[in-house]
Formats: C-alpha cells, structure tokens, sequence
C-alpha cells in the first residue's frame, strides 16, 4: 500500500485539497452565502439579549448572541427542533434570565445550554445550542478528535456565539428590556455576521511531510506517519463545515488533538516530553509514551470509522525488526 | 461439684465463648485488612482500551516461564470462543459484544481485599500479602480445590493431568517480580496502558478522573471497588448510550461476564460466623458430654449404694425379728420347736426375697 505511486498521488489529492481550501476560504460569513434560501418570513440574523425583568439600566450582562437564523433553519429538521413548542415566538419569549412561568422556570442561559434535557414523554423534546453542536460531534469527520479531546470552556470558546460587535449601551439596555426595534437588531446581527471572520488554519504544507516514530523502536522497526497527509484528510473532511469553521478559531485548533496540554503554536514539543516510556509515579494516569502514541491513534481511527489497519495487525503501521526472532513470544517486549 | 454447679459453670463457659465467635465474625469482614494494606497496589483495567491482542497473555507467560499456549499469541482466532484461566495460562482475554461493539476484557485473579480463597483453605496455602497481591504456597496443599468452588471469580485452575502432586495454580500478580520492583509481566507488555498499574488508593483516583473527564464513555461504576469485599484489580468499562440501554443497571456489566450479584462484603463473611463456632465445639463438646456422663454415673451409684444400705438394715432388722421369736418360742416351747421354727421362717424369708427379685426382673424387661 505504501508504495511511491499511491503517496504521489495522495500527496497530489492532499496538496489539491489544501490549494481548494486556500482558494475557498476567502468569502465572506456563510450569512451571505447565496445557496440559502429562507423557508420562513423569520429574520435571516438576529441578536439574541439576555432579556431580564429586574431593572439594568447600566445594561451589565453578557455580550449577545449575533444569531444566524437563516443557517440554522437550513439545518434543521424543521422549526419544531428549536421552536419546541410549535410556537415560533423568540426564545426570549419564556426563556428569560430569572425564567418565567410561561418557560416553566427554565431560565435562558439553562435553555441555551443544557447539554441534555430530559425526554418528554408526549411532545418535542426541546433541545438547546450546545446539545445540538454536541451531537454534530458524533459525525465521523468530527468524531475523530472530539471522541479524544473536550475543546477547553475558555473565553475564546464563549466568544465563539456570544460575539456581537458595534452594540451601543442604549442598545443594550434596549435589548435586555426587549424594547430594541426589529430594523436595528437585524443591522447589528447582519454587520456582526457579515465581518466576522474565521482564522486561517494552518496548512498541511506548514508541518512535516513524514514523521519517522523511532524512539521506542525495538520489537519493531520505525513507524512512518504521514503527517501531511493525515492533517490534509483531516481539513478536506471539515472544510465545508461552517460549524467546525466558527469553532476552530485559533490557527491551530486542528494540530491540537495530537500537539495537546501544551501552548499552542506551530512548533510543539515532541510526544515523549511528557509521556516517559516507563510509568511516572508522579503522574500515573499519563499514559506511557508507546500507550500514548497507540491511544491517540487508534482513538481517532475508531471514532473516524477507519476500518484499516486493524488496531491488532501491529506490521501495518511498524514491520517487524529484522534482528529479533520473527516469533513474537521469542521477541523481547517492548521496553524492558 | 453437684449438678446445678456444674451447669452453671458450662453456662458462662459458652456464653463466653459465643462472645469470642462473635469477635472474631466481626473480625473476618469489613475493614480488619485495613490499615494493614494500605499501601497495597493493584491494577486498573480500562477495557475501553483494551484492543484484544494478547500481549498480556504473552507477557504472563514469558515472565512466568510457562509451557507454550496451544494456539500462537499472534492467533486471535482463540477470541471467538470465552476463555477460561487453565494451570498453564494465567490470564486470558475473552471478547464480549455491549451495544453491538466487540470490548475485550482480560481475566486473572480479581487479588480480593479479603479473599475468598483463603478462607475455604483449611491448610493455609493462600495469602493476602501486605503488597496487595493473593499468594499460593502449594506445600500444605491437599487438592481438596475448596479454593475453585469459593472464588467468586472461577480463577484458581487445578492441575488435572498432574497424577502425582497436582496443584492449584492462578496468577500471582507477579509478586517475585513486585519484589524486585518490576512490573507485573502482563502490565509491561500492554501497549494500550489499558492495564495501569498504582497503589490501589491511587488507582481508584485515576478511574475516577477517568470516569468525570469522559462521562459518555465510561459506566459510572469502578468494578471491583467494593465488589466481594473490594479487589486489587479494578475493571473500568464502556459506557452503553442511556437511549440503547434497555436493559437494567449494570447490564454492561453483566455482558461483560462480571457478576453484579457478588454485594459488598468479601466472601469469606458469609461463612465466618459459622466456621468460628468450630473451635468452640471442638473444645467443649467434650466437657459437655463427659459432664453429662459422669453426673449420670454418679447418680446411678449413689442409687445403688442407698438401695444397698435400706437392703442391710432390713435384713437386719429382719433377723433381729426373727431371733426374738426364736428366743421366745425357746423359752415357752422348747429348742426343738425353736430350731423348727427358724428354720421355716428362714424358709419363708427367702422364698418372699426370691419372688421379690423375680418381679422386679420381670418389672425391668417390661
């Protein structure tokens, strides 16, 4: 399989794939992108405030959500998978700060980011942003990474939604009492949407091409990773995926499953920096560093569905060292 | 010593001893291993890592010099049947199915808190070290194989084509090569570490970590925790989706082949309580009985001895009688009616003895 002929060609796919990306990536925020069509009279954008009853005259309260309500209703099944009621009224109807009777108390940070609500038994079961952007993660070209790896809840994770730009304090304190026109809260939304603009990833061409996995080598020869290749696949599987783009908002964010706990950056300290090849008594739940590299792998193969190599055919990946017996219960174990 | 003394004295002889029994029942269950094995070590195995490719067998049976496997360690055919431990493989690696997806558990000794073993051993063999690690010392060993019907977990295997000194044989959690500060054989050669190794207090930390970082991946549950009193070895296991779980708790468990049915106290409680009491039997059957004897004895030959006496007085008393009627029959009739006389009363006497004693012949076979 690992022929000259095949690594041409999918060097070639990768290179095609990563050119496309450069090439594709420069339009504007999918809000204006022409292939949706609205299939309601709803506004295509709208910023939703954290509507409050108390007084908030100085208008303190998190940075609102500029909500592109055009893509999520081309996404959805139908209405009634937000819209849980089959009212199409705004979330901010019953869904307020404190919670009101109308949303059976159910406040509005809990009703846009619950990461489960309970099953009900007659009716739609409502769910909320987060549990929705959860089970896009169970895709297989996601499930890779987000089976390994929970994206940190830092502020760049917040500012991922709550990212609404050019909002004056009267706007605000007009927002959160729910008096703020319908003509500029669609202009916030759109002007927030339209200049947002997702980081460049990093390029399969900015890393190395193979990567030689020699230091543990014994009962088996070096393993050849094709770094640019699994880093190409991984971006052509997302690219059109405006979810993952909004998300993966730092340059790296893709190198960071594998490159993880460290800063991210472009250059990141090789794996056996941390993973010793014998237990730490200090840390022992980090893996050894053989464990950590089969981990990392054969977790992301199995959430991507990746069939072959089989996680026990151990030559696919690194051929049998030559200098030991080719009988393996004669061959010395790795690492004593 | 009369009767109601000695009673009384049996009495507080038992009481006393049935408080010893009760100590010691207390005594075999709950927390006595502790604080002694604090510092024990054990092994957590995360079957969501496990990839099913015999390494572990491989490295067992390399460090323990066993006899070669029937089927080459390379050969995962051997997966599609469950395995059990034999004298000459001490860990196996069986497939299961949970969900519709293959997980794969290894099987050894679980190296119980309080095993279950030991306390069916009448010779002693089995030993829960300080290290954490159940040992067995074939040297007393008399094949009775109490030790395979009470391990709740079917580990000990008995060598049955051995005709002249058959032992029982289970993994020893590599306790030689623990002293030496190595690693269990099985331990080293997992290259998925799904198999950790730690002080048991650390492991359960771990699975706990484990366990709140991945919640939809893990079943909230560390196995052997608390299982049969708590083991040495721990078993972390998948998760299956709340909407495909039909069955009940700790179906994935089951499915897994780990019985949930074992509770929380180690097997040996079960039967402690009773097994105490045989000491107790042993010692003062014999007093209760030998007791019971005597006093019988004792009161069969004072009957005899006062039957006796009332026989001599009466006798007595009967010949004091009888000469006086002689003398006075002597006086006023002659000796010769005298000697006729106490010759037909003595007649007479003995006549009344014998149909006496015929009766309460009689009276005794009745």
């Amino acid at each position: 399989m690992r022929n000259g002929t095949t690594l041409l060609l999918l060097t070639a796919i990768a290179v095609a794939g990563a050119a496309y990306l450069t090439l594709g990536d420069a339009g504007p925020a999918p809000a204006a992108a022409p292939a949706l069509a609205s299939v309601s009279d709803a506004p295509s954008a709208l910023v939703i405030f954290p509507v409050g009853e108390k007084p908030n005259p100085e208008g303190v309260g998190m940075k609102p959500v500029a909500f592109n309500h055009l893509l999520h209703e081309n996404r959805v099944e139908n209405c009634e998978s937000c819209h849980h009621t089959g009212d199409t009224a705004a979330c901010t109807t019953c869904h307020t700060l404190e919670g009101r009777a109308e949303g059976k108390f159910v406040t509005l940070a809990q009703a846009m980011h619950s990461p489960n609500s309970a099953r009900k038994g007659q009716g739609n079961t409502p769910q909320s942003c987060t549990s929705c952007h959860a089970k896009q993660l169970q895709r297989p070209e996601c499930a890779g990474c987000h089976s390994i790896v929970k994206p940190a809840r830092s502020e760049t994770y917040c500012s991922t939604c709550h990212n609404v730009s050019g909002l004056t304090k009267g706007d605000m304190v007009a927002g959160i009492a729910g008096s703020l026109p319908d003509g500029r809260n669609a202009e916030l939304a759109v002007d927030t949407l339209k200049t947002r603009e997702n980081p460049v990833q990093l390029q399969p061409a900015d890393g190395p091409y193979k990567v030689f996995i020699d230091e543990i080598a014994d009962q088996y020869k070096a393993s050849m990773f094709a770094h640019r290749r699994h880093v190409a696949s991984l971006m052509e599987r997302v690219k059109d995926n405006s979810l993952a783009a909004a998300f993966h908002n730092q340059p790296t964010t893709l190198c960071s499953t594998c490159h993880h706990y460290s800063p991210l950056k472009d250059t990141p300290p090789k794996c056996g920096s941390c993973h010793s090849q014998r237990i730490n008594p200090a840390n022992p739940e980090r893996p050894q560093l053989k464990a950590a590299y089969h981990l990392l792998c054969m977790g992301c193969h199995k959430g991507m569905n990746v069939a072959r190599p089989l996680n026990t055919s151990c030559v696919t990946c690194h051929k049998q060292s030559e200098a030991k017996p080719a009988d393996s219960a004669a061959a010395k174990l790795g690492g004593e | 010593m009369n009767r109601r003394k000695f009673l009384t004295i049996l009495g507080s002889a038992g009481v006393a001893s049935a408080l010893g029994t009760a100590k010691v029942a207390k005594a075999a269950g709950g927390t006595h291993t502790w604080p002694y094995y604090e510092n024990s070590y054990g092994v957590l195995h995360d079957t969501t890592r496990c990839i099913g490719c015999r390494r572990c067998e491989e490295g067992c049976n390399k460090v323990n010099n066993l006899p070669g496997p029937d089927k080459p360690f390379d050969d995962l055919s051997v997966l599609d049947k469950p395995r059990r431990m034999t004298p000459n493989a001490w860990t196996v690696v069986n497939k299961y199915e949970l969900d519709g997806k293959p997980v794969f558990r290894k099987l050894q000794c679980f190296h119980c808190n309080d095993p279950a073993c030991a306390s069916a051993c009448f010779a002693k063999c089995f030993q829960k070290q300080p290290d954490g690690s159940v040992t067995y010392d074939g040297s007393q060993c008399v094949g009775c194989r109490y030790c395979m019907v009470a391990c709740p977990f079917y580990v000990p295997s008995f060598e049955y084509d051995d005709a002249w000194d058959p032992l029982v044989q289970k993994c020893t959690f590599c306790e030689p090569r623990l002293r030496e500060g190595k690693l269990p054989g099985c331990v080293e050669a997992c290259p998925m570490d799904a198999l950790t190794f730690g002080r048991r207090s650390d492991l359960i930390k771990v699975a706990r970590a484990r366990i709140k970082a991945n919640p939809d991946k893990y079943a909230d549950y560390i196995y052997g925790e608390w299982d049969a009193g708590g083991t040495a070895w721990m078993v972390l296991v998948p998760a299956v989706p709340a909407e495909h779980s039909l069955a009940e708790t700790g179906h994935e468990f089951r499915a897994l082949g780990l019985d949930t049915h074992l509770g929380n106290r180690p097997m040996g409680e079960l039967t402690a309580g009773a097994l105490g009491a045989v000491p107790m039997i042993v010692a003062f059957w014999p007093v209760l009985f030998g007791g019971a004897y005597a006093i019988s004895k004792r009161r069969e030959a004072m009957h005899k001895a006062e039957t006796e006496t009332i026989i001599r007085d009466a006798r007595e008393d009967m010949a004091n009688v009888m000469d006086a009627a002689v003398r006075k029959i002597a006086e006023t009739q002659g000796p010769g009616v005298a000697d006729t006389a106490r010759q037909a009363m003595a007649d007479a006497l003995r006549t009344r003895e014998e149909t006496c004693a015929n009766r309460g012949h009689h009276g005794e076979d009745k």
